[in-house]
């Protein structure tokens, strides 16, 4: 028998056999303003679970919550406990360098460094582990195999990332994601400012890294959220409304406020 | 129901519900007009309901191309996309409905009640009674959203079934007793099976009008009943 979330009404359908991250009475501040409710919801482990919801309802915050981004800006606070593991990613003693190569994460623009495209891989990798130039080539050659582009950039690695088209260079930063050997990858909006084959692309990387990643995906495109993930949290004005497999939020949500949303019947 | 943001989406999927509620329609009045034609042995009735088969069909071509045209622009969710899949099906089945209808009215000139006792008739004359309350009441509960309906709607099929297997043996009885009325009782059963086929799709479309006001299915098994089996081979 899999254990079965029970402990919040919205979240009683996912069956989750082995949670990554656990979230538990989750608020998150900007200054006095209170951005995420009480939020509470177990993620399995490789498996993608896809954030919905209208702009401003938290679910990028949530996200920036998993790796302690908003950590970078004052005056924002998150209490509760997200587990990792089982340990308390925002415990004070959590090393948060650490933590960020265990979850990382692809933002909505592309973020390639102004550096050569086997720069942008191994720059990140030095930071954490000293590899021989060898070991770097290879660990380089497999983050790029890995996000689907080596194919594409084999043959100008001393090219720069910015030489790149926007559908490139996402997956060039998935790449340097991917290289670092993470567990865990947070995707906020990453197909969004992409044509539909480059978006395809990135979908069917999305799928076959599941494989191997816990992975979190915020989309604002609700087919995309319904084609890549197995389970969906629809997110609003900070609370979240339902969590549950996702066939069941796109075809028979529970909460009105869910099909009201997936609909295009909201406001 | 609120109103989708984009009112063209409303006015998309209302376009299919209109075609659903006139493909019901005309479903009840193919039904009603076969079975009057053949117990009237009125062939010009009989002729209407063969040529109302075709505007069946036109209508099922184009809610299928309207509900194939709103999922590629719209890409519905929820209960909008169980209303067009839905409709889809239920249409397949109101079209099929009218092809039964058909088959019996085109039977009108071969059955020569005229010749035969009327009583003969008079059990596929009530059994067409009930074929046709099933029709119509399953277009006007989905029109009017009732699921409870439509689930009791359903499990009354039971009763066009235990009817079915009734007019089958009387008609073998008739048969036997007089090898005169052999033709026109096999006319007869082909029409009564013809009208428990329609009970079956008029299942069928409480099923997936129910599936689409209430996003879950109703449980497969349904009571079931067709004893002709037996007895002797169901036409």
């Amino acid at each position: 028998m899999k254990p079965m979330l029970s402990t919040e009404l919205n979240t009683p359908e996912v069956a989750v056999d082995k949670a990554k991250i656990e979230v538990k009475n989750l608020n998150f501040y900007y200054g006095q303003s209170k951005a995420l409710k009480d939020i509470s919801l177990s993620l399995p482990e490789r498996s993608v679970t896809a954030f919905i919801g209208p702009s401003g309802c938290g679910k990028s915050t949530l996200l920036r919550v998993f790796n302690r981004i908003y950590e970078l800006y004052p005056k924002q606070s998150a209490d509760g406990q997200v587990l990792l593991d089982g340990q308390n990613i925002l415990d004070r003693s959590q090393d948060l360098n650490l933590l960020r190569t265990k979850i990382g994460m692809v933002f909505q623009k592309p973020t390639p460094f102004p550096m050569s495209i086997y720069e942008n891989i191994a720059f990140g990798v030095r930071l954490y582990e000293k590899i021989s130039k060898s070991e770097m080539d290879g660990r380089v050659e497999q983050a790029l195999k890995r996000a689907a582009l080596w194919t594409e950039v084999k043959d100008k690695l001393n090219a720069s990332g910015l030489s790149l088209s926007g559908g490139q260079q996402q997956r060039l930063c998935i790449a340097r994601t991917v290289a670092v050997k993470p567990e865990v990858i947070l995707l906020d909006e990453p197909a969004s400012a992409l044509d539909p084959l480059s978006t395809a692309k990135i979908e069917e990387l999305i799928d076959e890294l599941q494989a191997d990643y816990t992975i979190v995906i915020v989309t604002h495109n609700m087919q995309q959220a319904a084609r890549v993930s197995r389970q969906t949290a629809f997110m609003y004005l900070g609370e979240l409304v339902e969590f549950d497999k996702t066939e069941k939020i796109f075809t028979s949500p529970r909460e009105k406020r869910t099909q009201d949303y997936i609909t295009g019947r909201f406001g | 129901m609120a109103e989708h943001t984009v009112a063209a989406f409303d006015e998309d999927l209302g376009q299919i519900s209109r075609l659903i509620s006139d493909m019901g329609d005309l479903a009840g009045t193919m039904v009603g007009g076969a079975t009057k034609a053949l117990l009237n042995s009125d062939n010009a009735l009989g002729q209407r309901v063969v040529s109302d088969d075709a505007i069946m069909d036109a209508r099922q071509r184009e809610l299928d191309d309207r509900a194939i045209t709103l999922i590629a622009k719209r890409q519905p969710m929820a209960d909008d996309l169980r209303h067009v899949v839905g409709s889809i099906r239920m249409a397949g089945d109101l079209e099929r409905i009218g092809d039964l209808a058909k088959n019996i009215a085109k039977r009108v000139g071969s059955v020569g009640l005229t010749a035969t006792p009327r009583d003969l008739s008079h059990s596929i004359d009530s059994m067409a009674q009930l074929v046709l309350i099933q029709v119509q009441g399953v277009v006007e509960e989905y029109a009017a959203g009732d699921a409870a309906a439509l689930a009791k709607l359903r499990n009354d099929d039971e009763r066009i079934d235990v009817k079915y297997t009734s007019v089958f043996r009387e008609l073998l009885t008739y048969m036997m007793e007089d090898p005169r009325n052999i033709t026109a009782c096999t006319h007869l059963l082909f029409c009564a099976k013809n009208l428990e086929r329609i009970g079956d799709h008029v299942t069928n479309i409480a099923e997936n009008a129910y599936y689409v006001l209430t996003g879950t299915q109703l449980p497969a098994n349904r009571p079931k009943q067709d004893e002709t089996a037996m007895s002797a081979p169901a036409a």
